[in-house]
């Protein structure tokens, strides 16, 4: 990372480090190479930017919750309830258009109402110390019930044209507003992770939370800020579903946490916490929208689909372990971060 | 490349017993699951011979089929690339892996085989509560410039930017079994039965059960939510308010939301409310099976009988042992034929979809199309009619 206060010790390590790292990389990019010559030869109507749109536009609200599933998970904790938290917020939104609030205000206290749930996890977690899992399994359940009590049984839509233009149609170029904020995310996601403080903190955390408490690191701060985020992130993807979708139900989004959990793990983020990377996690999210939608072009079936992209996760997992064999890294299965420790406890400020 | 070669094996049977069926198809009235086993004999005799039907082609359906299907991942990519004439679709149900639509697929086989054009592809979500993956193929499908989507809504009003979409790209949208709610963009709703005729189908079973003394009936339903049951229930309730079915006392209604389990345990949970209850009826063929299964279980069958919609497959033991005495189910291969008929008529501008326009859709004869009143808008063919299956014909 070009740390002007490494030790020597250190950058063998880290050079270590990028090997490995890089080798994950290479493994992915392999796979997404084969996908996208699978989907080439296989579908014509592949190579257009429209359908690149498409691609995204298809599976967006889960890859915005990717990027801070991929925060959440290198800190070593999980979140089960963001499928449940964007219903939770869609229907806010919904409940609130139906009664009459202006769509605007409702968009407000739609995301305010996702950030109450990212407080309460977070209280719960950071403060009471309960375990994310079981926490988090709470909302999927307690959230989706929230929501399928304010929708009932019903679809509720007409929203205002300009909410389901913002969600269906273009808006820079050929990108639709959710595409233009999942780059936006992404990007901030990348920079926070790989170049900032915050960022190497969060492997500490997930590496040792004990570590990062001795080196005078707010763990609960961390924490806390952390599932405030996972929750606005997932009430934005609710809200943003619903737009797109013109309507929204109780079922909005059933299912999709263990969807955007399996992009987090394909992309080489340790399901322990304290490793992994942006640059991975963005190879899974292309791997798995070209495999999804070139599948598709193909008129492969669902099943079919679901079935690769599992193989596609134990090969990886196979081959993680593989990799980390050849690096000698067997005892432990948690590898380390770029500089993690080090940088750490020499640079608690600003934390 | 494995993958290609697979699905053109199975496309290769699938073909093969179509055109097996295909020439002991031509009774409407007995369109049960069993037809759906490549009949060997009937093949072996009917290939060359009896093809009645409209294909006018030089080669056999089954070879123009044959080798269609070796081109089969083109049908796709070419969006009727096959030169002209060529019709490229794709048959969306609600979920894969269900027998009715499977046996819908088949019909729509059967069609494209008669027709002389490429079948549909048979694609779907893998589950049915994955509301919002038809979105996805519907989407896909416009990338692929198909000529038709024929499309069992599973997605209530979430699918009509996207069918929105593909009919402003001169995709013709044909939905069969659930409709578009709204009608838009959807060209033609291939309805199974008319809605109101299930309430009166249903009444009647009851009545043929239970004789002239009646007694306390139950409905076991599939979601609270799903429209076209709340419509058949609706129906149901309206004839059963008439004075002839005053002797029928409808006591409950029960959910079992399409899961076996979950609608045992509701036609346990009935019986245990109402002791005197002589009928349950179960507009849906899981809840049907499951609670005749139940009844069968416990011993009741003399005392509590099931009745509704469901698949002479599954309900051949309990009909035969007098659990579920009588049952009714329109054909969904029947449905799967006539929606590709339509489909390939639009598509192809030999229909233009609008009220009052009729269209010869093969062995099934001549349609009209109406306006749907069971939407504010929207267009509509009734298929119908109901078959009713009891000890004499369920094993056919």
């Amino acid at each position: 990372m070009g740390e002007p206060s490494e030790s020597s010790s250190e950058r063998t390590m880290q050079s270590g480090e990028w090997a490995w790292k890089n080798t994950w990389n290479l493994l992915l990019g392999a796979v997404l190479l084969a996908t996208v010559i699978f989907n080439v030869t296989q579908s014509s109507g592949y190579l257009s930017v429209d359908n690149f749109v498409n691609l995204f536009e298809l599976h967006i609200e889960k890859v915005i919750v990717v990027v801070t599933m991929t925060f959440v998970i290198i800190a070593g904790e999980i979140d089960l309830s963001v499928a449940a938290v964007m219903a939770w917020s869609a229907a806010v939104l919904a409940a609130l258009h139906e009664n009459g609030v202006p769509l605007a205000a409702a968009i407000v206290v739609a995301l305010a109402a996702s950030g109450v749930v990212g407080l309460i996890h977070g209280f719960l977690i950071a403060r009471v110390g309960l375990p994310s899992l079981v926490v988090t399994l709470a909302g999927l359940i307690g959230w989706r019930g929230a929501a399928r009590v304010l929708v009932e049984d019903r679809s509720i839509g007409d929203f205002p044209g300009w909410f389901d233009r913002l969600g269906q149609q273009d808006l820079i170029g050929p990108l639709p507003l959710a595409v233009v904020i999942f780059i936006v995310l992404f990007a901030v996601g990348w920079v926070v992770l790989d170049r900032t403080a915050t960022g190497r903190v969060l492997y500490v955390i997930g590496d040792n939370a004990d570590v990062a408490r001795y080196s005078a690191v707010n763990v609960v701060r961390i924490r806390f800020g952390l599932f405030l985020a996972s929750s606005l992130a997932a009430g934005l993807a609710g809200v943003l579903f619903a737009a797109r979708l013109g309507t929204v139900r109780g079922d909005l989004a059933t299912g999709f946490e263990l969807e955007i959990i399996t992009i987090v793990l394909l992309g080489g983020v340790s399901i322990f916490g304290g490793s992994g990377r942006m640059s991975g996690v963005a190879l899974a999210v292309l791997i798995v929208l070209n495999l999804r939608n070139g599948f598709g072009l193909a008129n492969v079936g669902g099943n079919t689909q679901t079935g690769v992209i599992g193989a596609i996760l134990i090969g990886s997992v196979l081959a993680r372990n593989a990799i980390d064999r050849l690096h000698g890294r067997v005892r432990s299965p948690r590898s380390r971060p770029p500089g993690s420790a080090v940088t750490a406890s020499t640079e608690p400020a600003g934390i | 490349m494995k993958l290609s070669k697979l699905s053109l094996a199975l496309a290769g049977v699938l073909v093969l017993s179509a055109a097996a069926c295909g020439g002991d198809d031509d009774d409407t009235a007995e369109p049960d699951a069993t037809d759906l086993a490549p009949d060997t004999e009937a093949g072996a005799t009917s290939e060359p011979g009896a093809e009645p039907t409209t294909a006018s082609e030089e080669t056999t359906p089954a070879e123009t089929e044959a080798t269609e299907a070796a081109g089969a991942d083109d049908t796709a990519a070419g969006g009727g690339g096959g030169g002209g004439g060529d019709f490229s679709s794709i048959l969306l149900p609600k979920c894969t892996g269900i027998a009715v639509f499977d046996q819908a697929n088949e019909g729509a086989l059967e069609a494209a085989g008669e027709l002389g054009v490429s079948e549909a592809e048979f694609v779907g979500p893998a589950s049915c509560t994955d509301s919002t993956g038809q979105i996805e193929f519907v989407t896909n499908a416009v990338t692929q410039g198909v000529d038709a989507i024929m499309i069992s809504n599973n997605a209530g009003d979430q699918i009509e930017p996207a069918v929105q979409e593909a009919a402003d790209a001169g995709i013709a949208v044909v939905a069969w079994d659930s409709p578009i709610p709204s009608g838009q963009g959807e060209s033609l709703f291939v309805a199974q039965v008319d809605f109101d005729e299930t309430g009166q189908v249903m009444a009647d079973m009851a009545t043929e059960i239970l004789g002239p003394e009646g007694g306390e009936i139950a409905i076991l339903s599939a979601s609270p939510d799903a429209a076209n049951q709340n419509a058949w229930i609706a129906s149901f309730e309206e004839v059963l308010a008439e004075p002839d079915y005053a002797s029928l006392q409808l006591v409950d209604t029960v959910y079992g939301n399409d899961d076996a389990d979950e609608s045992y345990n509701q036609a346990l949970a009935l019986i245990d409310a109402h002791p005197d209850l002589k009928l349950i009826m179960a507009p849906t063929t899981v809840g049907i099976a499951a609670a005749a299964k139940a009844m069968q279980d416990e011993g009741l069958c003399e005392t509590v009988k099931v009745s509704g919609l469901g698949l002479p497959d599954e309900m051949r033991t309990y009909t035969e042992n007098g659990c579920a005495p009588q049952f009714a189910l329109w054909s969904f291969v029947d449905l799967g034929y006539l929606t590709f008929y339509a489909a390939h008529a639009i598509a192809t501008g030999e229909l233009t979809a609008e009220e009052g326009a009729t269209f010869e859709a093969g062995r099934m004869g001549e349609y009209t199309i109406e306006v749907d009143p069971t939407r504010d808008s929207g267009l509509r063919i009734v298929m119908g009619p109901f078959s009713v299956y009891d000890e004499s014909n369920v094993g056919e």
